[in-house]
């Protein structure tokens, strides 16, 4: 048996484990820069606020109607989902930690569903009194079908944030109620073209023939069914691949017109993003580099992005930054006021099974590179960092609705009335 | 700015200190006072109607979501938006103050009220600490 535990809009349910004066008001969390609503509780969902809806455009109606705003504090997020982590460890042999707010638990042996119903209740009252965040239980026998389990604990009517998928009839009791795109691995665009197949409900997925599945979509998609019907395709391992894409990007805090600021924030994307791709050890073939103003100043709106191809395909950051600025002449502009930039690494390969080439040698340094990640991971990010990011970050983060620490920053920590 | 705690070495080879091999004996305070990491939050005492329990003003409470709460508890709560420290009366559902004249609050249908954790732990400041504060 599987169960995946995960919070309820755990970002804004973290603003309020040290604020007990907003533990009943509307909530939302605003992202880096307080760009966009990232997460919404419950109370105010109910009163419509949406997710990844730009602030600007909510502001007013927020402010009216008495909802708190936060700007994402992770230094808070983090230790509370560490917390989360630790608790839910304690209720399984076997844990795999899949997101900020997520993890699967696995059991390797069978029982009643009483037994399942007890335990995800044990789990949900344990982490609510121990770490104070909601969580959502969802058992399946397999992985997709804990996390439709998870979905109909939280989302479906008839479950109090516990959910069992132990037979078919509780999978013909919930699977109907499901769209297609609430199955885990299905995204909106193959919902879509699952759509005009006349497959709109999680149950209609489930009784599709799998090999047919796998000859129209892939092989995935063959897999989401069988698990669907209770055979166990995915392991740990690959219920997360490795990304196909690395983007960094951010928008200013303040709008930039200058020069070498854009070339310093262009560096600094391209240290972020080659970390990553170190982490996950491919390498990139070619990278986008683009930089806009914004779409809501009164100036005429500016984008300009550029596709950069390394002759080799490289992982070094002195390689990625170097190329950023290459190109920093041909996306500069003097006068445009600019509020966004960043860069992506595309057509990503495994660096083990990367092919050289015979006339172009590479000039990446792994060694050095490995040396400068574990630096960094041991003393803090940007503990050694490249020149061409500058030092004096003007385009640092916009965060005016911060919270307090108050578990990481003894300044922080929180006032108890005596 | 940030500075790398690395030790300088110097290739001069001499007697060696004769405690080396305790350094991992090293006592830790968390290690002492701390029984369920997890569960576990710190804040500062305000006010002094505890005194009488021994928690002044100015005083770190170390306060843990794990413990069960016990009749007549030191416990930290949230009422009504605010964290408070008081013991509490589970009978009588009443939170009690340690200073003689003060009245108890009795919880009543309006009160939101949370027990966040029990005080499992004081720690008086003595001498102001200024580095982190």
């Amino acid at each position: 048996m599987f169960a995946l535990v995960d919070a309820v809009s755990m970002y804004a349910s973290c603003e309020k484990v040290f604020y007990p004066e907003i533990r009943r008001k509307p909530v939302i969390v605003l992202s880096n820069n307080d760009g966009c609503v990232v997460a919404v509780c419950p109370t105010a969902k109910r009163m419509g606020f949406k997710k990844f809806v730009p602030f600007f455009q909510i502001a007013d109606s927020a402010r009216k109607a008495g909802v708190v705003v936060r700007s994402s504090n992770y230094s808070l997020y983090a230790d509370l989902s560490q917390r989360l982590m630790d608790t839910c460890s304690r209720f399984a042999p076997n844990m795999h930690v899949y997101s900020i707010d997520e993890c699967f638990l696995h059991y390797d042996f069978d029982a009643d569903d009483a037994y399942w119903w007890e335990l995800g209740e044990k789990i949900r009252r344990t982490v609510w009194k121990e770490v104070c965040l909601p969580v959502g239980v969802g058992f399946g026998t397999t992985p997709t079908l804990a996390k439709a389990a998870n979905h109909a604990a939280k989302k479906l009517s008839g479950f109090e944030g516990v959910a069992v998928l132990n037979c078919l009839q509780s999978r013909q009791n919930v699977l109907p109620k499901m769209e297609v795109t609430d199955v885990w691995g299905i995204g909106k665009r193959l919902g879509n073209r699952l759509n005009l197949m006349n497959i709109n409900t999680a149950m209609q997925l489930s009784k599709q023939p799998p090999q047919q599945m796998r000859k129209h979509f892939s092989i995935t998609v063959e897999n989401t069914v069988r698990e669907l019907n209770g055979e166990v395709r995915l392991t740990w391992d690959e219920s997360r691949a490795d990304k196909k894409e690395i983007y960094s990007t951010r928008s200013f805090g303040q709008r930039i017109t200058d020069k070498n600021q854009l070339k310093f924030a262009l560096a600094k994307h391209a240290e972020i993003a080659a970390v990553k791709l170190r982490k996950q050890r491919c390498v990139a073939g070619a990278m986008t580099i683009f930089a806009s103003s914004s779409p809501h100043d009164a100036a005429p709106y500016y984008r300009k992005s550029l596709l950069h191809s390394f002759a080799v395909p490289t992982s070094d950051t002195r390689n990625i930054i170097a190329a950023t600025s290459a190109v920093l002449e041909k996306i500069y502009c003097a006068g445009v006021r600019y509020y966004k930039c960043g860069v992506g690494l595309v057509d990503i390969k495994s660096a083990v099974f990367n092919q050289g080439d015979l006339f172009t040698p590479s000039t990446d340094s792994p060694a050095l590179m490995a040396c400068l990640d574990k630096i960094n991971s041991r003393y803090g990010r940007s503990t050694l960092h490249f020149a061409a990011q500058g030092i004096e970050q003007k385009f640092a983060m916009r965060r005016e609705f911060l919270s307090k620490s108050s578990t990481t920053n003894w300044r922080d920590i929180p006032r108890i009335k005596c | 700015m940030k500075f790398i705690p690395l030790k300088a070495q110097a290739g001069i080879v001499g007697f060696e200190s004769p405690a080396v091999e305790y350094v991992e004996l090293e006592l830790s305070l968390d290690e002492l006072l701390i029984d369920h990491k997890s569960a576990t939050f710190i804040g500062f005492a305000q006010g002094e109607s505890m005194m009488g329990d021994g928690i002044f003003d100015g005083d770190l409470l170390i306060v843990s979501r794990a413990e069960e709460v016990s009749h007549m508890t030191v416990i930290v709560a949230s009422l009504n938006g605010e964290f408070i420290c008081k013991r509490l009366d589970k009978h009588q559902r009443q939170l009690l103050s340690s200073a003689e004249n003060a009245t108890p609050h009795v919880l009543g249908e309006d009160d939101d009220f949370r027990v966040e954790g029990v005080v499992i732990r004081s720690i008086r400041l003595h001498k102001k600490i200024t580095r982190l504060l």
